[in-house]
């Protein structure tokens, strides 16, 4: 029989799964800090730390060479603030096998489509999510993502960090 | 081993089709153009085994500024069919766009605008034309040349007097522009964004009497909404559309108009804060239904379209009666 990790059993039978959705930023650290101090404390606790690199069509780059460099840089770069974030939710009391990273690079509409496609994979019981405070003008134009994930994440709770 | 052709072929065929007094007397046969600059006016460029004559680049220009030479963007004459075309050498450019105050990265993509040429083929809201390879793998797109005028120019000669132009030319216009949304959502659809969406960026082809997007080789980075950029250049198409032209702060000021004791900052454009979407404060007769679109693309804005599938719906509630 597999557990429904959404179903969160306040007896604390079932282990809960916390996603935290990060990327290199202030707000992401933010909201890796907030788990560390909210639950690392308790037992019963999962968490994978997720991050989403959003590949441009191969059309976008000059040619392999450039979208392999790109690619490798951006891998390069999350390795490093993904192993600091880990580090910190381990500080913080969470066991070190209960802390998973997850660097997936997917190429979708937006970051935040690949989040929850990835939420309903898991089964995590809550998203957590640092909010950038873009303006109104960027969010018209470029989207925000915790506001999409506010809208379009089911089945789970969301936490969005300011 | 590909076509290929001496100096005396290709001499005979320009005099077959443009006529003896075009033949150069000299001139250069190029397969790789990777350095657009060396490819001089008469020159002919075999590209997949085809001869194309290369004549002037095109030029570029917007609100008022003089037009920018597009070096790489060449008209020609394709030498087998005689056809008139628009050939787009590759030119890999990192642009740093400015919206407003917000600047992000955008480059060239001849790669890009090659998918999508094989998207919309047949399609008669999009420009039509083949991407082929030169000898050093560049991606070349050989472009249908378009015979007819860029919707603003066609909007800005209609508008002599506003209430006229609203009642008698703006319904059909609307019509237009429903078709060039609709246009928007099939390339949506198939995955792709057009990136580069302004007025004069929509010809109307005269031969076939249809309007047609041109120029999709814009690509940028999306982060959380690959089709906001595309749904805020439609917006302001519409908001262009309506106002018979752009209503800006200076123009309505220098008219000493009424209304513009009443506009608000939560009127004006979401980004360009000179220019009114609040149409309905200018002119009283815009319906309600129209105006409630516009805002959409305002400062006071709370709600923004997502999709096209959005913006058609609220279209098509929109009438206009006199």
């Amino acid at each position: 029989m597999s557990i429904d990790h959404t179903k969160c059993d306040i007896t604390g039978m079932v282990e809960r799964h916390i996603m935290i959705a990060a990327d290199s930023s202030d707000n992401a650290r933010r909201a890796v800090l907030f788990v560390g101090d909210f639950f690392g404390c308790y037992e019963g606790f999962q968490v994978t730390l997720l991050h989403i690199i959003l590949e441009p069509e191969a059309t976008f780059f000059r040619g392999k060479d450039e979208r392999q460099k790109w690619l490798a840089d951006q891998r390069g770069e999350s390795r490093k603030f993904m192993e600091e974030y880990r580090n910190i939710l381990v500080d913080a009391g969470f066991p070190e096998d209960k802390v998973n990273v997850r660097i997936d690079t997917m190429r979708a509409p937006s970051v935040a489509d690949c989040i929850i496609k990835e939420q309903d994979e898991m089964k995590c019981c809550t998203i957590v999510i640092g909010r950038r405070g873009i303006s109104k003008k960027e969010e018209f134009i470029f989207g925000s993502t915790s506001n999409k994930i506010i809208h379009e994440a089911r089945k789970c709770a969301v936490l969005v960090i300011e | 081993m590909g076509t290929t052709y001496s100096v005396a072929q290709l001499k005979e065929l320009i005099a077959e089709k443009l006529g003896p007094g075009f033949v150069p007397p000299r001139f250069k046969i190029i397969t790789d153009t990777s350095d657009f600059f060396q490819v001089d006016y008469n020159d002919v460029c075999v590209l997949d085994e085809i001869p194309y004559l290369m004549l002037n680049y095109t030029r570029e220009g917007r609100f008022g500024l003089d037009d920018e030479p597009k070096y790489w963007v060449r008209k020609g004459v394709d030498l087998l069919s005689g056809s008139r075309k628009i050939i787009k050498l590759v030119f890999h450019e990192e642009i740093e766009a400015r919206i407003g105050d917000i600047v992000f990265k955008c480059v060239r993509s001849p790669g890009k605008e090659a998918e999508i040429l094989k998207v919309v083929r047949g399609h008669p809201n999009f420009m039509q034309g083949i991407a082929v390879l030169d000898e050093a793998d560049n991606i070349i797109r050989i472009l249908d040349n378009i015979l007819g005028k860029q919707l603003d120019q066609i909007v800005n000669k209609l508008n002599e007097n506003h209430e006229e132009y609203f009642f008698q030319h703006l319904p059909g216009l609307l019509k237009i522009f429903t078709g060039l949304v609709e246009a928007i959502g099939f390339l949506h659809d198939h995955g792709h964004k057009h990136g580069d969406i302004r007025r004069d960026h929509i010809l109307h082809d005269r031969e076939n009497d249809c309007y047609r997007w041109i120029d999709f080789d814009y690509d940028y980075m999306h982060m959380a909404s690959m089709f906001g950029y595309d749904l805020f250049g439609l917006g302001n198409i519409l908001i262009f559309l309506v106002g018979g032209g752009d209503l800006t702060i200076q123009q309505l000021t220098a008219e000493k108009a009424p209304a513009l004791q009443s506009l608000t900052a939560d009127d004006m454009n979401i980004i360009f804060k000179n220019r009114v979407a609040n149409i309905k404060k200018i002119y009283p007769y815009v319906p309600d239904a129209l105006n409630y679109i516009l805002l959409h693309f305002s400062n006071g804005a709370n709600l923004y379209y997502e999709n096209t599938v959005q913006l058609l719906e609220d279209l098509g509630d929109v009438q206009i009666n006199a």
